[in-house]
């Protein structure tokens, strides 16, 4: 019966409207919608800080060198601010987007997994090897951490079947593991104390230009092969066995996914230190927005990452004026009460 | 395109499942691999679609040694269903249909002309065009085998394996998937399925190949190896053959101890059952 009335419906060689999955328009509108809400908190955090700018003093400081103290306060300090939130925050949700795609896990993110402490331990070796190192050198030094806590999460979590179960527990671990070994190096060294507190919690105070170009090929390439590896996601997500016979390599694929969560981690690290739940949180909206495809969940997730740190930076500076509150702090404060929601209600 | 298991053993871990198989699926065969609980059966065709690496022989398509060709490649010729996918609840089934031409894309995955005519087909000959934009997850059981069997047939294979496709589905849904192999049997599909019901295996194949503790026990078609003591000595029970009225093919069930069935009190002679076995 089903046969018959499907034969009528729909004559061989026919092709119905929609041959392509889902309508283009929905992504699109939230894309625009989503960089609108960019460029104003972006513009709102050149203008918000101890010291209070006007539109028109932030456009002349973005545009002419003449305004010298709107020059010094939106070219020198904010505006590099704001790209380094914005690398941050997409950096951390395409690697949390990436972690849950590969682990089929959506508690999966760089910071439950571990992969966040592995870079700051390799950064905050270096800096107490040598505090004269340079910003370029920091971030390499994130990126091997990076990849070895990728590594290391591989090596534990796929010996045999994979089980998200173990995947967590091997990354809580990891996670636990790395950042006793950072406090107690940081403990250890003695000095620093306070830029120590920055670098835990994760903040952007004093982030500026070298910051951002040290960071910048990592990010820049990690986000690149991160779009290139999603429609591969999307296959590894149908299960092991169906994407194998799809002719998916799953275990080189899954390598390649955790090396880049590694490097992209590794660059927001460099930047903000051990930032929380931006990898947790933005996943999940993208994918409540735009669906299941990786293709889109990716470039939006670092979409909504830059949003969330944008904001949260601007917030940190906000809150307890003229002081600042580590930016970490606000993302955790927004981002644990999101976990529990996940665990209770998902 | 024929596929040849030449000698092949198969371990999991320390454990040998599939002791020195061999035999040849030839172009247009529709063949049952039958077998009990851990005889091996789905370690087999796991490791004919080169999903489970060999301890030891090989498997030949068309007389090339699967494991040393791109598995991208393989996958355009040769499609696998495993057993009870879990994966794409979320998807629709046509974007389901459409990730069956991933071994067909590039790097990019630009959706070519070809690809929407192989997943219109697909979708038309697993008569699921008027599920197409539904999700996996509102479907009937029957409804998403169908919808997986529509994404290996995007892949435009000449060989399609599936692994017990009908466990789970009722009786109407059973007979609904096995008529769709057939038909895909006659578009000169060749096809492989580990069953579980011995009577869907007589009367929707020509050839039965029998496995007992992971060795070939029998090999040959419906009416030679659904016989009672072949079948005793596969599944170690004793088992009846009956003929279908319809057809003539052989309906084996197992004998059951006529003590414990409590609706016969004098052994009652066997009627055809369906969905025994």
């Amino acid at each position: 019966m089903a046969n018959m009335a499907a034969e009528t419906a729909a004559p061989a060689g026919s092709v119905p409207s929609g041959a392509l999955p889902r309508g283009a328009w929905r992504p699109l509108a939230i894309l625009l919608l989503g960089l609108a809400v960019l460029a104003a908190a972006g513009y709102a955090s050149l203008m918000f800080g101890a010291v209070r700018l006007s539109p028109g003093e932030v456009w002349s400081g973005l545009t002419s060198p003449e305004d010298v103290f709107a020059r010094n306060v939106v070219w020198q300090i904010r505006y590099p601010r704001l790209l380094d939130a914005m690398i941050v925050g997409a950096g951390l949700a395409v690697s949390g987007a990436l972690l849950q795609g590969v682990t089929r896990n959506p508690l999966a993110d760089p910071t439950i997994l571990g992969v966040t402490a592995a870079c700051g331990l390799a950064s905050a070796s270096l800096i107490v090897y040598d505090p004269q190192s340079p910003q370029w050198a920091i971030a390499a030094a994130c990126v091997v951490g990076g990849l070895v806590g990728a590594g290391v999460l591989y090596v534990i979590a796929w010996r045999g079947a994979v089980s998200p179960l173990r995947l967590t527990l091997a990354g809580v671990a990891l996670s636990a593991f790395f950042g006793a070994a950072i406090v107690g190096l940081l403990a250890s060294s003695r000095t620093f104390l306070q830029t120590s507190l920055g670098f835990l919690a994760g903040g952007l105070y004093g982030s500026e230009w070298r910051d951002l170009w040290a960071a910048l090929p990592w990010f820049a390439g990690g986000l690149a092969a991160a779009v290139l590896l999603a429609g591969r996601l999307n296959i590894l997500a149908l299960g092991d066995d169906v994407a194998a016979g799809l002719g998916l390599l799953t275990d080189r694929t899954r390598l390649m996914v955790l090396a880049v969560v590694g490097i992209l981690t590794a660059a927001a690290v460099s930047i903000a230190g051990l930032v929380s739940f931006v990898g947790l949180v933005c996943p999940h909206i993208a994918r409540y927005t735009v669906g299941s495809d990786n293709r889109l969940v990716i470039p939006f997730s670092a979409l909504y990452g830059a949003i969330l740190v944008v904001l949260a930076d601007l917030g940190a500076r906000l809150i307890i004026q003229p002081a600042e509150v580590p930016m970490g702090i606000i993302t955790a404060a927004i981002g644990a009460p999101f976990l529990l929601y996940l665990v209770r209600f998902r | 395109m024929n596929l040849t298991v030449d000698h092949l053993t198969l371990a999991h871990g320390h454990r040998v499942v599939v002791h020195d198989v061999s035999f040849t699926v030839e172009a247009g065969e529709m063949v049952a691999i039958l077998g009990p609980n851990g005889s091996g059966k789905s370690t087999l065709l796991r490791g004919m679609a080169r999903l489970h690496p060999p301890r030891a022989g090989r498997v030949l398509l068309d007389g090339r040694d699967i494991r040393a060709m791109n598995s991208r490649h393989v996958a355009r010729v040769l499609a696998i269903l495993p057993q009870a996918p879990a994966g794409g609840l979320d998807l629709t089934v046509r974007e389901l249909a459409f990730r069956g031409r991933y071994p067909h894309q590039g790097l990019l995955q630009r959706v070519t002309r070809r690809d929407i005519d192989a997943v219109e087909w697909a979708l038309d000959a697993t008569d699921s065009l008027h599920l197409a934009d539904r999700p996996l997850a509102a479907l009937s059981g029957g409804e998403r085998q169908r919808a997986w069997i529509a994404m290996a047939l995007a892949q435009e294979p000449r060989i399609l394996l599936l692994d017990e496709p009908t466990t789970f589905l009722d009786v109407a849904h059973q007979i609904e998937v096995m008529h769709l192999l057939r038909r895909l049997n006659a578009r000169g599909i060749t096809i492989v399925a580990v069953l579980h019901d011995l009577a869907l295996a007589g009367r929707f194949t020509s050839r039965i190949i029998a496995l007992r503790e992971g060795r070939l026990a029998f090999d040959g078609p419906p009416s030679a190896v659904l016989q009672p003591e072949a079948l005793e000595r596969v599944f170690g029970v004793p088992m009846l053959v009956l003929a279908d009225p319809d057809t003539g093919l052989p309906i084996p069930i197992p004998r059951p101890d006529p003590a414990l069935c409590p609706a016969a009190p004098t052994p009652a002679p066997a009627q055809a059952r369906p969905g025994a076995g």
